[in-house]
């Protein structure tokens, strides 16, 4: 029964929770540029004066037109990898996004050919 | 002056008997028919000094000794009392003079509580964690002491950080210290174990109690840090991929693997390899998440007190440690059991491996991600940051096969075994598919993910709950855990999917309304206490079924240091949080209003401690 009444209030949070879409794109943004200033912080999270500014920044970029791609190259070049919270696969990257995959693939193998009888 | 005088020279007492315990069980080693009263007296002296020195920079806190210089720059005549004690642990120095208790206190209760061990064991893990204290008493004495003189003496101090003045943060250091130097002690004892050939079934679950107590308290520690981090740093979120939070993670990673692997090494004899291997990374990562935040590499918001020479310490010695153990592995250790035993596809076994499996895969990324960026720097001085984008694409779609290991492999038997119960296995399943899409199905956004990620984890959620009805499922600490695994991600994704927040300036006396909340901003209260004036914003916040809130967040100015933070206020129920929280805007008359819904929020927490819980009843359970 609590169970029940758990996912009976969860279903009648949910028109309560679409309006907030409009700012979906730009919060979803800002949660993945770093705030240059603070520690630790992102520029979504962050209310310096720094986060704010590019929060403006963002939201006008948004207006002309931009896609978060775009908006994603042009804080780059202007500031940087580093406030990327996302790093893009590159050269630099490889290992950063493949070598988990790697550990994961020759865990598996070694579980298997050591452990497993085969029928 | 007097304290600083005594708590340094037992430090030096302490570092003595640290050394001459090297030799007493030197002598006892060849002599061993019963351990020497001498070695456990003067293991319990030690104890005692560093208490003893522990207790005397409390009490330099309290009475504000600013003579001593520990005291002079992290605290304050007006701070209360409370925050006088933390603030003892609330330093770099403070903080590992506590490691050095914990690890002094471990060794003590590890040679009183075994039993049934040989004598040679005891003694030479006692050995290996004295290489460890010594190596922190050097390390404390060298680089880091905390009762340095300074002249003339101060007045004044400098006081304590003040989001380190607060209640959760003040006991989360010690909780997580027990955990991460608990971890010592597994180390230690796996080291001793290999040399003398004695891994076995009695020893794994001899040692499993003591893996268990780290777990335990570094569970907790982690959780208080979390909780800090939600209502303190003032936005809302619960876990932010911040280095040193992930440096705690780590270890727990290793620990939580090493607790499933020893239960096969408990009933079967085999990973005796892969045990140890996992003893000595967790208290290896436990280390590096010291020298990382100590060292001030990181970029993070922990970072307190960065000084090369001390990284530069820890990092040779952890060197020499991660050397001795290499070696000792290498020579002493030999892997027999890998040609003598064989296990069926779908097994318990399997099961636990593809336990083992996962999890190293989930510390690689935490691992890889945490440090790859310091490497790249290093190698070719270009920065980047890893946040949260990168660990939930390589972690989400991994946990959802996980998820569903966790609900079926603790019903497999050993070596061989059969699905029992597929009706209800299968039920369950379509049950889950069908409750996650109809709370789904008027979200559009990666519905398809989603859909997955949350049937997965009411599978789990489903297939727990109702093994705690079934008479002949004996496992119930197992059960627990994995019901609060189960609770704690569907809160987590509950949470992020139907939070919502308004982010708007207000003036005194303006309302700020949309369709379905109005926020009204009442009045300004002005509050001086001993440590800060605060600003007290009133709001009243309704929302569209008509009830009401009242909120009073607060701007705080404390006075040492002289430092502005946010408190936010939070209405908790059971099912949702309401969260606000107030910011100067710089030159403006009105103030920035952060007001978010958050769902499920306790039961994050809740299932935390259910997964802890979990702990303890394994650890008070009997040896059957």
């Amino acid at each position: 029964m609590k169970v029940l009444r758990f996912f009976l209030i969860l279903i009648l949070f949910l028109p309560l929770n679409l309006n907030a879409e409009e700012n979906d794109k730009r919060n979803k943004i800002t949660k993945n540029l770093r705030c240059l200033i603070c520690q630790g912080q992102s520029v979504y999270d962050s209310d310096s004066e720094f986060a704010n500014s590019l929060k403006i920044v963002v939201d006008k970029k948004l207006e002309e037109g931009l896609s978060e791609d775009q908006i994603y190259e042009y804080f780059k070049t202007k500031y940087g990898e580093w406030i990327l919270y996302d790093p893009v696969l590159n050269k630099n990257t490889y290992i950063l996004w493949l070598l988990p995959l790697l550990i994961f693939l020759v865990g598996g193998a070694i579980i298997y050919k050591s452990f497993i009888v085969k029928k | 002056m007097i304290f600083s005088l005594v708590g340094y020279y037992s430090l030096i007492l302490g570092l003595i008997i640290g050394l001459s315990l090297f030799y007493f069980s030197y002598k006892n080693f060849n002599n061993s028919n019963i351990l020497d009263t001498k070695i456990l007296s003067f293991t319990f002296l030690q104890l005692l000094f560093v208490l003893i020195s522990f207790l005397c920079l409390i009490f330099s806190f309290i009475f504000s000794d600013f003579s001593n210089e520990t005291v002079f720059n992290n605290s304050h005549t007006t701070k209360p009392l409370f925050y006088k004690i933390s603030g003892t642990w609330g330093n770099h120095e403070g903080s590992l003079l506590l490691w050095l208790l914990v690890l002094t206190l471990f060794i003590f209760l590890f040679l009183v509580k075994t039993k049934n061990q040989p004598i040679k064991y005891k003694i030479l893990t006692l050995v290996f964690q004295q290489i460890i204290i010594v190596g922190f008493f050097l390390f404390l004495i060298k680089t880091s002491n905390p009762f340095n003189y300074i002249f003339p003496i101060p007045s004044e101090g400098l006081g304590l950080n003040p989001i380190l003045q607060d209640p959760a943060l003040a006991i989360h250091p010690p909780i997580l210290y027990l955990g991460y130097v608990g971890s010592s002690i597994i180390f230690s004892s796996v080291l001793a174990a290999t040399s003398l050939k004695i891994i076995s079934t009695s020893w794994a679950s001899h040692i499993k109690k003591w893996i268990l107590i780290s777990w335990i308290f570094l569970t907790i520690g982690i959780l208080l840090g979390s909780i800090w981090a939600y209502y303190e740093l003032g936005w809302g979120g619960f876990w932010f991929w911040d280095p040193v939070e992930n440096v705690s993670l780590m270890p727990w990673l290793a620990l939580t693997t090493l607790l499933h692997c020893i239960l096969v090494l408990e009933k079967k004899s085999i990973l005796t390899s892969w045990v140890i291997i996992l003893s000595i990374a967790t208290f290896t990562l436990s280390m590096c998440g010291t020298f990382l935040v100590r060292s001030g590499i990181l970029n993070s918001v922990h970072t307190f007190a960065n000084d090369p020479e001390r990284g530069l310490f820890i990092l040779v010695f952890l060197f020499i440690l991660i050397l001795l153990s290499i070696l000792i592995f290498f020579f002493f250790h030999k892997d027999n059991d890998r040609k003598s035993y064989n296990f069926f596809w779908l097994s318990k076994e399997t099961s636990i491996l593809i336990n083992n499996w996962f999890m190293m895969y989930f510390l690689s990324v935490v691992l890889i991600g945490t440090i790859y960026p310091i490497f790249l720097d290093v190698i070719s001085s270009q920065k980047i940051s890893v946040g949260p984008p990168f660990y939930h694409k390589l972690m989400i779609p991994f946990l959802i096969p996980f998820l569903f290991m966790m609900a079926i492999g603790p019903k497999l038997k050993w070596i061989k075994s059969q699905l029992e119960d597929k009706i209800y296995l299968i039920s369950f399943l379509i049950i889950s598919i069908i409750l996650a899409f109809l709370v789904l199905k008027n979200f559009n956004q990666n519905i398809l993910i989603n859909t997955i990620l949350i049937s997965s984890a009411l599978y789990l959620f489903f297939i727990t709950m109702r093994d705690f009805f079934v008479k002949k499922y004996k496992n119930i600490s197992q059960n627990i855990a994995h019901f609060g695994f189960s609770l704690l991600i569907l809160s987590i994704l509950f949470n992020n999917l139907f939070a919502s927040e308004i982010i708007t300036n207000l003036k005194v006396g303006e309302t700020f309304e949309n369709s379905k909340t109005k926020i009204v901003f009442e009045s300004v209260d002005q509050k001086t206490e001993q440590n800060y004036n605060a600003i007290i914003a009133n709001f009243s916040i309704s929302n569209s079924n008509g009830e009401e809130d009242r909120f009073s967040p607060e701007l705080r100015i404390y006075n040492q240091p002289v430092i502005a933070t946010s408190e936010a206020d939070i209405k908790t129920t059971l099912m949702t949080d309401k969260f606000i929280v107030i910011n100067l805007v710089q030159n403006q008359d009105f103030f920035n209003v952060r007001y978010q819904v958050k769902p499920f929020m306790l039961w994050i927490w809740l299932s935390v401690i259910l997964i802890s819980f979990g702990g303890i009843v394994s650890f008070l359970k009997k040896r059957s």
